[in-house]
C-alpha cells in the first residue's frame, strides 16, 4: 500500500540552535550540587555568601532532606528573593522541626512572604498549624487570607472543614469562591479517608444555590460521582 | 414613558422577526448561543500556531488575550480583530480579570511550562475549558494536582498533544489493537536530542541585565511560580528552556508527546512504568530504559529520531511478538514486512493539531472527555518526570504506581515537588 511522505513538520524541529548566553562563573552551581549538609549549613550561615550560592544549598538542602540546614533555611524565610528557596528546601524534609520552623515563622512575616509560608505549610499538611491559619483565613492582605483557606482545605480534618463551612456562610466574593473551593478539597480528604458520610455532607452544603457556580456545579458532581460508585455501601 | 406593558402590547401585534443569523440559520453560521468563547494566555509564537487553528473554527470567538508582555497583548489582539473585522478583543495583563468574565467558555493556555499547572488549576476554578500546551506540569506533584482540579471541577483539558489526533500515529495504535502486532513487548518514545535539549538543564543564572519598564515586561508576574533570578533578556526570548528552574530539559521537552503517545497507544493511559533506567550523559545519545509492571518494556531516546528510517521528529515506535511499526512528524509509517500490507494511506501529521484543536470544540459542545484529558496527561508526564528524575540521579529508581512513590531513593521522592515562588500554589 502506498504511503503518503510529507514534508517534515516543523514546530518543534531538531537542530542546532545558536550558542546561548553562558552562565558568568559566580553564577555557576558547581561543587554546591554535590555537597553534603554540613557544607550547605556552611554556605546557608556564612554572611559572606551570595544570593546564588544560598539559593543552589537550599535546593540542595531540600533533596537532601537535611534536617541541619532547618534554622539557617528558616532564618532565609524573610528575604525578599531567597524565601522561595528556604521554603524549596523546607518543604521536602520530613523531619518535624521543618514543621517547626514554618510555624514559628508566620507570626513574623507579612504579605507574599507569610502568604509562601503558608502555602508550604498547606503542601506539608501540618495539622498542627490549624489554629493559627484559622485566624488568617480573615487577614486584611488577600494574599495571605487565600492561602490560609487553601491550605486548611488541603490540611483537611474537622476543625479545617467548620472553620472553612463558616466562611463560606459568612462571606462573599472572591473570599466566599476560595472558602468554597477549599471545601471542595476539604471533601476529597474526607473521602480519602473512608469519610464518606462527611464527605457527602459537604458536598451537599456546598450544592446550595448561594455557592460560586463552580464549586456549586462540581460538589453536584461529586455527590453523583459518590453516590453511583460500585462500592457505595448498598 | 413608554412601560412594560406597552412595548409587550406592541410586540404582539407586529410580527416577531428574527434574523436568521442569530438562529444560526444561514449557511455555515453559527448561532450566537452556540458559540464556543475563548480567551488566550501568554500567546507567543507556539501559542500563535494554536490559536491560528481556533481562529478557523466558526463555532469559535476568541475575545480576549492575557500576556505579560505589552507586544504580544497587542499583537494577538491585532491577529483576533484583523480575523473578525472588529475591535473587540480586550486585553489584560492579569489572568484573574480575564478568568472573572463570565462569557469566557474556555481558555488557550501557551505561557512557558512554569505557568502551565497553575494557571489551568486557577482557569478550572474560574468554571474554564482549558487548552493548555506542553509540558502541561513541572513535577509529579503539579500532574497530579491538575489531574485533580480538572476532576473536582468537571472541567475539560485537552493537553497539547495533539498526535493523538495525528492519523498516522492512530493507524500505528489500530495496528497494535487489532493484534495484528501480537503480544506488546516494547514501546520506544522520542525524547528530545541533546544538541537542542540536554537531558539535564542547567541550575545555573545568567548574568544580571538591566530590568525592562514594568508596562514593557513584568518580570515578577514572567517569573510567576519560579523561584526568583536575576533578570536576563536571554529568558524571555525563549532562552528559559535548558535552565532547570523553568524547563524538563530533552525529556518533557519531547517525551510529554511521544511517552504520552506510547502510554495511549497501549491503553496505559492510567499507570506508569515501575522502573526506570538512566543511560548516557547530558551530552549525545542518551536514553532511560523503562518496564512496566506487566514486563513491556518503555524506550526513551534521543537517538533514533532521525535515524535509517527517518520517520521524523517525535517518532513512536511499537513492537510486538508478531511486527513492528514505527512513525513520526514525517507521516510515513515504517513497520515490519509482515504488517506492510496493512498499512492504508493516512492524511499529513500536520494535521493533527487543527484534528486536536477540533476535538476539544466538539467535546465542550456535548460536555464529552477529550483524548488528552489531564487524567492521561498527569500520567504520561509523571512518567516524563519519574524519567527526569531518574537521569538526575544517575541510578535505576523503582516506582510503585499504587502509592506514587519511587520505592529505593528518597532522595527521588523528595524531588516529587518543589515549592512555588509565593503567592502561587497548585
Amino acid at each position: 500500500m502506498q504511503q503518503t511522505t510529507q514534508t517534515p513538520q516543523t514546530p518543534q524541529a531538531a537542530k542546532p540552535k545558536p550558542a546561548p548566553p553562558k552562565p558568568p562563573a559566580e553564577f555557576q552551581e558547581g561543587a554546591i550540587a554535590t555537597m553534603d549538609a554540613a557544607g550547605l549549613v556552611r554556605i546557608l550561615s556564612d554572611s559572606s555568601a551570595t544570593e546564588f550560592q544560598k539559593a543552589k544549598a537550599c535546593q540542595r538542602a531540600g533533596e537532601l532532606g537535611a534536617k541541619e540546614a532547618v534554622p539557617a533555611l528558616a532564618a532565609l524565610l524573610s528575604s525578599e528573593h531567597l524565601s522561595t528557596y528556604a521554603r524549596y528546601g523546607l518543604e521536602p524534609i520530613a523531619d518535624p522541626s521543618a514543621g517547626d520552623a514554618l510555624r514559628a515563622a508566620l507570626p513574623k512575616l507579612k504579605g507574599i512572604l507569610q502568604a509562601g509560608v503558608i502555602n508550604s505549610l498547606g503542601v506539608r499538611r501540618d495539622e498542627k498549624a490549624v489554629p493559627a491559619l484559622s485566624r488568617l483565613v480573615r487577614d486584611s492582605d488577600v494574599n495571605v487570607s487565600r492561602a490560609a483557606i487553601a491550605a486548611l482545605g488541603s490540611i483537611g480534618g474537622a476543625a479545617s472543614a467548620k472553620e472553612l463551612q463558616t466562611l463560606v456562610t459568612r462571606t462573599t466574593g472572591l473570599t466566599k469562591m476560595s472558602a468554597a473551593d477549599a471545601c471542595l478539597v476539604c471533601a476529597e480528604r474526607m473521602l480519602a479517608a473512608g469519610e464518606r458520610d462527611q464527605a457527602l455532607k459537604m458536598y451537599a452544603f456546598l450544592s446550595n444555590p448561594d455557592i460560586p457556580k463552580p464549586a456549586r456545579l462540581g460538589a453536584m458532581n461529586a455527590i453523583i460521582s459518590v453516590e453511583t460508585a460500585p462500592d457505595r455501601p448498598r | 414613558m413608554t412601560t412594560r406593558r406597552q412595548i409587550l402590547k406592541s410586540a404582539a401585534a407586529a410580527p416577531m422577526i428574527v434574523p436568521s443569523v442569530v438562529l444560526g440559520q444561514r449557511a455555515g453560521a453559527v448561532a450566537p448561543s452556540d458559540k464556543i468563547t475563548l480567551g488566550g494566555i501568554g500567546i507567543g509564537s507556539r501559542g500563535a500556531h494554536v490559536l491560528s487553528k481556533f481562529l478557523n473554527i466558526s463555532q469559535v470567538q476568541f475575545v480576549a488575550i492575557c500576556d505579560v508582555r505589552n507586544e504580544r497583548r497587542e499583537e494577538i489582539k491585532s491577529v483576533a480583530d484583523k480575523k473578525y473585522g472588529n475591535h473587540d478583543c480586550q486585553m489584560y495583563d492579569d489572568q484573574y480579570d480575564l478568568l472573572a468574565r463570565q462569557d469566557i467558555d474556555a481558555v488557550l493556555i501557551a505561557t512557558g511550562d512554569r505557568w502551565h499547572t497553575p494557571l489551568s488549576i486557577i482557569a478550572a476554578q474560574h468554571g474554564k475549558d482549558v487548552y493548555c500546551e506542553k509540558p502541561c506540569s513541572m513535577t509529579i506533584d503539579e500532574s497530579w494536582a491538575l489531574a485533580a482540579a480538572f476532576k473536582r471541577y468537571n472541567r475539560l483539558y485537552q493537553a497539547g498533544c495533539q498526535r493523538r489526533n495525528g492519523a498516522n500515529f492512530i493507524l500505528c495504535k489500530q495496528l497494535l489493537r487489532s493484534g495484528a502486532l501480537g503480544k506488546l513487548k516494547a514501546l520506544y518514545a522520542n525524547v528530545g536530542p541533546s544538541v537542542n535539549w540536554p537531558p539535564l538543564p542547567s541550575r545555573d543564572w545568567l548574568a544580571a541585565e538591566e530590568l525592562p519598564p514594568k508596562q514593557v515586561l513584568d518580570w515578577d508576574r514572567w517569573l510567576g511560580p519560579a523561584p526568583w533570578r536575576p533578570y536576563h533578556s536571554s529568558y524571555v526570548r525563549g532562552g528559559w528552556r535548558n535552565f532547570y528552574d523553568f524547563h524538563g530539559g530533552g525529556i518533557l521537552e519531547w517525551g510529554s508527546h511521544t511517552v504520552d503517545l506510547c502510554q495511549w497507544a497501549a491503553d496505559l493511559d492510567d499507570t506508569q512504568p515501575v522502573e526506570y533506567e538512566p543511560v548516557g550523559t547530558n551530552v549525545g545519545p542518551y536514553h532511560v530504559n523503562c518496564r512496566y509492571a506487566n514486563g513491556v518494556q518503555l524506550v526513551m531516546r534521543d537517538n533514533g529520531w532521525d535515524g535509517a528510517l527517518k520517520t521524523g521528529s517525535c517518532s513512536f515506535r511499537i513492537e510486538g511478538d508478531q511486527g513492528w511499526v514505527e512513525t513520526g512528524d514525517q507521516t510515513r509509517i515504517e513497520c515490519s514486512d509482515n504488517i506492510r500490507p496493512l498499512l492504508r494511506p493516512t492524511e499529513p501529521a500536520s494535521l493533527a493539531l487543527e484534528n486536536h484543536v477540533k476535538e476539544l470544540v466538539r467535546c465542550i459542545a456535548k460536555r464529552q472527555p477529550t483524548s488528552a484529558n489531564a487524567a492521561a496527561a498527569a500520567n504520561s508526564h509523571v512518567v516524563c518526570h519519574a524519567a527526569f528524575i531518574a537521569y538526575q540521579r544517575g541510578k535505576t529508581l523503582t516506582w510503585d504506581p499504587a502509592k506514587a512513590e519511587f520505592t529505593n531513593d528518597e532522595i527521588a521522592n523528595r524531588m516529587r515537588s518543589r515549592a512555588l515562588r509565593e503567592p502561587w500554589r497548585v
